[in-house]
């Protein structure tokens, strides 16, 4: 315990030392400031600390859409975007140093020369330089949580969970990192590497996600497609064929073309779904396995969703003016579908399988860790 | 030596008792290269051993298998008692690496306090060390800046202080004098002479041999990976302690009868006797004779082989007469010259 608490201040220390530390926090707090400029009244909203009032007979102090947008802007784009983009790579660029330095010759043989076991040096290490998101995320999220709190008058301390559920976000990126430190020894290729990886994440995720909304969109479009045939074919058979009717025959015909027409779409959108299968499949095993970034971050929009159900993205829809937005129905259907697939996910599973994908990559690096001579 | 084994008065008695007893230590890196190569090597209690070799020789590898930082092939014996790589007993041993490199964002005091830490000394135990052991290595009034504003010596100072915070009964320096000044350097020497006083043993690895002359007790002398020599510096060197007698002129005639006379003839007239043995009596008649015939006698001294000497010994191949290879990748065959100890 000694020796944890002994390197948990010496990584404080380190952090300290760094001017990106201090400056990602600047920019935090200036993230902090403008969030805290939004206002409501009975009104509507206000900008710059009422600079800019904005009347609004939907979006003031007494509808919940204002709840809606506040705690949206919070979990939508300031988690979304800053928390886990923005100040995760500049968390990236600033502590993947942290490990090549630690592994430098004359600077590990004082380390390993104590009385500890590598594995738990390379644990402990591993932990403490999750202090750059703990601390940053934890002073932000206070921020946060005052601004909700004075302007909305709710104090949630939900708000917190962005504390957890960034730094596991960012320890999946981080074990990455750790693994190419102690492969490499060299920082720039750790953060390189990183991102590649970071990045072809991201791409597999959104192409996993593409995939399975265009199939789910393809089979509503085939149930449809079915729907339409059944009733089409009863309505046909309902038809007597009457040669001495010239108007059946048209009739007839014409349903015959619409079933026809039915048939092929159901045809068309089977096959569309059968052809995608075959890559979608791969997809959704490797992003199974990998860690669930995107998926870990959308948590917290979960957790901190209007027990009502208003949320930003209703908004965004149009759906606080009565006055939504005409979209095809069947993407709608399959979005619904999409998220409640997405949300059937539990956290457990969730961060549960990311984990798991951490600790192999933390495992392969600690056997190299400890089977290493320096 | 002999003064200062009598000042020290902590000379350990052959008994067995060893800090540090190696047996059969081999490594080799990558497959091909041998860094060591059945190396044995015995450390006394109460003792400051030198170990001495040429540019990869295989000392600080050797010493990174004691710490734990190097995994050896094969390597049986002890450290303080316990098997190598065992790592409690490690809490028990002070280590300064060669090219250490302390976090420089820490200050001299927060360094000491850190590996200390790390080393499971207790919170108080940290703060009064620190404070006592930067008064001894005389960094008191640098104690609070940062280690990124300290010169090498000073570096040095805090890192020799590091080693000995846990309090030690071993502690281990690769090359700790390296970028001290010649002040520095007598500091180091006088600590290290108190250490061994209150009992602690310290393992020197350093190139600076003169300096290990004066403050070691026994060294051991690794080439090629294998231990060459070992044992006490005048033991070593004992087959080569002489004495010289200059005279005027040329050599007496009756010297070619003397078997343990040899004549060295200079260019300006004189020639020097030279003696083999160590006992002052031994020369006693062929001073008389000299004075007999009234040769004139410059000087009668005894001399000694150096560490320098015997190091350079140690590193030369006895067929060819050239250094041996540096490194410790020398083929089968090729190694230093036949073990002493």
């Amino acid at each position: 315990m000694t020796a944890f608490l002994a390197m948990l201040l010496d990584a404080y220390r380190e952090l300290n030392s760094r001017k990106l530390f201090w400056i990602t926090l600047g920019m935090s707090g200036m993230v902090v400031i403008a969030f805290g400029s939004i206002g409501f009244n009975e009104q509507g909203m206000s900008m710059f600390y009422g600079l800019w009032p904005i009347e609004s007979e939907y979006v003031n102090s007494t509808t919940p859409w204002s709840r809606a947008l506040y705690i949206g802007i919070f979990s939508d784009f300031i988690v979304g975007i800053w928390l886990t983009w923005i100040a995760i790579i500049l968390a990236l660029i600033s502590t993947c140093t942290i490990f090549p330095d630690f592994l430098a010759g004359g600077a590990i043989d004082l380390v390993l020369s104590k009385p500890i076991h590598r594995a738990a040096i390379f644990a402990m290490k591993f932990v403490t330089s999750l202090m750059f998101v703990v601390l940053q995320v934890t002073v932000f999220c206070a921020g946060i949580f005052l601004c909700v709190g004075l302007r909305i008058g709710e104090w949630n301390w939900m708000i917190f969970a962005a504390v957890p559920v960034v730094t596991v976000f960012y320890s999946y990126i981080f074990a990455v990192c750790v693994l190419a430190s102690v492969l490499t020894r060299s920082a720039i290729t750790a953060l390189l590497l990183t991102l590649v990886f970071w990045s072809s994440l991201f791409g597999m995720q959104t192409t996993e996600t593409l995939l399975q909304s265009t199939r789910i969109k393809l089979e509503i479009e085939a149930a449809n497609a079915e729907q339409r045939i059944d009733q089409l074919e009863s309505r046909l058979a309902a038809i007597e064929p009457d040669p001495s009717d010239s108007g059946n025959a048209v009739a007839r015909a014409s349903f015959q073309r619409r079933l026809e027409n039915a048939r092929a779409d159901r045809e068309s959108s089977i096959d569309g779904a059968a052809k995608l299968a075959p890559w979608h499949v791969p997809f959704r095993v490797i992003t199974a396995i990998l860690p669930k970034t995107q998926a870990t971050v959308a948590l917290l929009s979960r957790w901190l969703k209007d027990p009502d159900g208003f949320s930003i993205a209703d908004m965004m829809r149009g759906d606080m003016t009565g006055e939504a937005l005409i979209r095809d129905p069947v993407d709608v259907e399959a979005n619904r579908r999409l998220e409640e697939k997405l949300e059937g996910d539990s956290a457990w599973y969730v961060i549960g399988t990311s984990l798991a994908f951490e600790a192999m990559v933390l495992g392969l690096a600690c056997v190299i860790f400890m089977r290493r001579d320096f | 030596m002999a003064k200062k084994r009598t000042l020290c008065g902590a000379m350990p008695t052959d008994n067995g008792e060893f800090v540090i007893d190696l047996h059969h230590v081999e490594k080799t890196y990558k497959g091909k290269i041998h860094a060591l190569r059945d190396v044995r090597m015995q450390v006394h209690r109460g003792e400051i051993f030198g170990l001495l070799g040429p540019n990869g020789a295989g000392k600080s590898t050797l010493v990174k298998i004691m710490m734990t930082v190097v995994r050896p092939d094969r390597a049986e014996g002890t450290l303080l008692g316990h098997a190598i790589g065992y790592k409690p007993a490690l809490r028990r041993v002070g280590y300064l690496p060669e090219h250490h490199r302390f976090p420089p964002y820490l200050t001299g005091r927060q360094t000491l306090e850190f590996y200390a830490a790390l080393a499971g000394v207790r919170k108080r135990a940290r703060r009064e060390r620190a404070a006592s052991l930067l008064d001894t290595v005389d960094m008191t009034a640098w104690a609070d800046k940062k280690m990124s504003s300290y010169s090498k010596g000073m570096m040095q100072r805090v890192g020799l202080a590091q080693a000995l915070m846990g309090e030690p009964d071993l502690i281990l320096l690769d090359e700790p004098t390296d970028g001290v000044d010649p002040v520095g350097r007598r500091d180091i020497r006088d600590l290290l002479i108190r250490l061994r006083e209150k009992g602690t043993t310290v393992f020197l690895n350093s190139h600076l041999l003169s300096e290990l002359e004066m403050v070691c007790d026994r060294v051991a002398i690794l080439v090629q990976g294998r231990i060459a020599q070992q044992g006490r510096i005048e033991d070593l060197t004992a087959d080569s302690q002489r004495y010289e007698i200059v005279i005027d002129g040329a050599p007496p005639a009756w010297v070619d009868k003397e078997p343990q006379l040899r004549v060295h003839k200079g260019d300006d007239g004189q020639c020097t006797l030279i003696c083999k043995g160590a006992e002052a009596a031994a020369i006693q008649p062929f001073i008389d004779r000299l004075r007999a015939e009234k040769r004139t006698i410059h000087a009668v001294r005894p001399v000694r082989e150096t560490l320098e000497d015997l190091f350079m010994r140690a590193v030369t191949d006895p067929v060819t007469g050239r250094a041996l290879a540096p490194g410790a990748a020398g083929e089968p065959g090729s190694g230093p010259p036949e073990t002493k100890s």
